[in-house]
């Protein structure tokens, strides 16, 4: 990549608290935010689930939003974490005509539609929840919140949602359509897609142990996280410092099934390929792998198929921090990518908990607290349609 | 303008500008269309209205292009923009689970309530490894498909994307305007985004 | 049984949308899935839902499936077994 693009904000909701520094604790105690249900409401008590610990009215009062405004839990929770992230990257509401969002999602006002759905039909009662149901108004709605950006646009491929954001804010700026652009994703958990998964029977009802011999499913969890992109000379004009930079990017299509991976890898493996070319990177520089690592037999058998073609035999460490946060589906890529930074800024591999016993021919995770000195780190993302990308973040050298 | 582009609309099917000869209307015609012009992909009838208005037009894009087919290939990439996401699929799906006392989420059902599984299923057709992605808008903006879509070139690997416009209302109501482009054939965004409207206007 | 397998070939050409077949098109003793009928992961899930919906069987495990979904006689006969409805 020509122009190195800076992270000069990043900002986090999930399972394991809100804001970064919560959520760094929560890393390196190996605290979990994956329990019982508590927040949504249905029958499926069986399942954990990854939720984010406040009720819509206690987000409502933290952002100062007025009770009885009409908003989503996927909208409240980005908003939060959007908060965290413009604050860091000094960027106020003057700026933002300059500045573009580009946010995941798959949910979006899902949550609301679901418990209006009935009313819907011949009554005027919730009427205007049906204007917010769509992905495209929850973006815009997070956007909104703070100022007038110069564009909102939704990416909604699936839990590969908020890593394709990325992508697609990368290309902007490598464009020269824009100098700033804030990515990422928010999706909250809903009846909707914890039935859909359910039917899928890709859920456990244990915590998920990704790459584990006795993995049985996923569980579902919940949050957003934005990242400021910026180009490096526009950072150094704003006198704001790089997190992190992003070094390269690659999104493949697995071209197998609507919702299996294949027994290869292949999607996966081209993902991480195209990131490390990108980043005109050997593979062996790698210090640290973010895995998609779900915990359904599928995804891991894969993805270890996908690892070891990429690292041979040589492969770095790798976790799934899905045992926090559980799978937060369209949010995955941005949350796990504030991973990777406090990762790279702080010199420590997250660990992947619950595991215990090897896949045969798969890869062995982190198990064990480890400090590490990182320069370069993967994160992946995978999604239904076999949307699959990965990308590098490094240490900042600006 | 793009060498080929196609239209589906409930009462219409245009291909590079020409009228495809049929008589149904809404789900018939996709039915229709598949039947004349395809007729060898049974899972055609698995898929939701989004996926099928999507696969018949690439499918009618792909025999006018009249390449080698069904090559592995991972320099074509899919790029479609809608407006309503998979809101049809969602209805469909709801309805599974809507009832108490007739509880039955259907995965085959669900498995569609994601935009992006159009893109996978013609990637599937046709095993394109390369870029795919769905792209939420408020409207049909042809300028901002066009910079999206000139964007993606950055991917070195990339050279030609089927991409589009392709929303689905329900069953019997979608708008699916797709072509491809190669790298290179439009240096600037707004001819493309000019011929992106004059598609919109046929 | 023989009515039963009648019955089950039109259930699963509905739910699985086979649309050019008919239940003298499948062999009841022909394999489901590979090269049989050539069915995949979702319709295995959308045949158990079949079986709890129609029949009153659950299935907490997919893949017990694979067995009881080898082929249309083989399901009919554990439909026959198992039924609750």
């Amino acid at each position: 990549m020509a122009e190195p693009i800076l992270i000069t904000g990043a900002g986090v909701v999930s399972a394991i608290g809100l804001g970064k520094q919560a959520t760094l604790d929560s890393l390196l105690s190996n605290r979990s935010g994956v329990g019982k249900l508590a927040y949504l409401k249905t029958d499926h008590k069986e399942f954990p689930v990854g939720e984010v610990k406040f009720t819509n009215a206690e987000m409502r009062a933290m952002l100062g939003i007025p009770e009885g405004t009409v908003s989503t839990r996927t909208s409240l929770m980005g908003m939060l974490a959007l908060k965290e992230a413009l604050d860091e990257a000094r960027l106020t509401q003057e700026m933002l005509p300059k500045v573009g969002f580009i946010s995941g999602t798959t949910v979006g006002g899902m949550d609301m539609s679901e418990q209006f759905y009935l009313d819907y039909i011949g009554n005027e009662a919730h009427k205007e929840y049906i204007s917010v149901h769509d992905c495209g108004s929850c973006s815009e709605m997070t956007a909104d919140h703070f100022g007038k950006f110069a564009f909102a646009t939704t990416l909604s491929t699936a839990c590969s949602s908020a890593a394709n954001a990325i992508i697609l804010g990368a290309n902007m700026i490598r464009c020269g359509e824009a100098d700033i652009v804030v990515v990422g994703g928010s999706e909250c958990i809903t009846k909707f897609h914890l039935n859909g998964f359910n039917s899928l029977m890709i859920l456990d009802q244990q915590p998920c142990r990704p790459f584990d011999a006795t993995r049985n499913g996923l569980n579902l969890g919940e949050g957003a996280a934005y990242l400021v992109l910026e180009t490096a000379e526009s950072a150094r004009r704003r006198g704001v410092e790089g997190l992190a930079q992003l070094s390269g990017y690659g999104n493949a299509c697995d071209a197998f099934h609507q919702t299996a991976s294949s027994p290869d890898g292949e999607g996966a493996y081209r993902a991480m390929k195209d990131a490390l070319d990108m980043a005109g990177l050997d593979a062996t520089a790698i210090d640290y792998v973010n895995a998609h690592g779900t915990g359904t037999p599928n995804n891991d058998a894969s993805e270890s198929q996908a690892l070891k073609r990429v690292f041979g035999s040589v492969v770095p460490p790798v976790s799934s921090t899905k045992p926090f946060t559980g799978h937060t589906t369209s949010a995955s890529g941005s949350i796990e990518a504030v991973f990777c930074i406090l990762a790279l800024q702080h010199g420590f591999l997250p660990v992947n908990l619950n595991w215990s016993q090897p896949i045969e021919d798969g890869i062995v995770p982190v198990s064990q607290s480890t400090e590490k000195e990182l320069t370069h780190v993967l994160c992946n993302a995978f999604g239904f349609g076999g949307n699959d990308s990965s990308f590098i973040l490094s240490k900042s050298v600006i | 303008m793009m060498r080929h582009y196609v239209t589906i609309q409930p009462d219409l099917a245009m291909l590079d500008g020409k009228f495809l000869e049929s008589k149904e209307i809404g789900s018939a015609l996709l039915v229709e269309l598949y039947r004349n012009h395809i007729g060898d992909y049974p899972k055609f009838f698995k898929m939701d209205a989004l996926c099928r208005v999507g696969f018949v037009a690439s499918e009618l894009l792909l025999q006018a292009e009249n390449n080698v087919r069904f090559e592995p290939c991972d320099d074509r990439a899919v790029i479609f923009f809608n407006q309503s996401g998979s809101l049809n699929a969602d209805t469909h799906y709801q309805a599974t689970i809507q009832d108490p006392g007739n509880f039955f989420p259907s995965p085959a059902a669900f498995v569609y309530t994601l935009p992006n599984i159009v893109t996978g299923e013609i990637a599937i057709r046709n095993k394109y490894y390369g870029e795919t992605s769905f792209i939420v808008l408020e409207q049909a903006d042809s300028a901002v498909m066009a910079r999206q879509l000139l964007n993606a070139f950055l991917d070195s690997a990339t050279q030609s994307i089927i991409g589009g416009w392709i929303n689905c209302d329900d069953d019997e109501h979608f708008d699916a305007r797709l072509f491809i482009i190669e790298r290179n054939e439009y240096a600037d965004v707004e001819t493309l985004a000019k011929d992106i409207e004059t598609i919109k206007i046929q | 049984m023989e009515e039963l397998i009648y019955k089950l070939k039109q259930e699963i050409i509905e739910v699985l949308n086979l649309e050019d077949m008919t239940p003298e098109d499948i062999d009841e003793n022909a394999s489901l899935f590979g090269e049989g009928l050539g069915l995949d992961s979702i319709d295995a899930l959308e045949l158990i839902v079949l079986m709890e919906k129609n029949y009153g069987i659950k299935l907490e495990d997919p893949s017990k499936g694979k067995e009881i979904f080898k082929s249309v006689a083989v399901m009919a006969d554990y439909i026959q077994k198992n039924r609750t409805k």
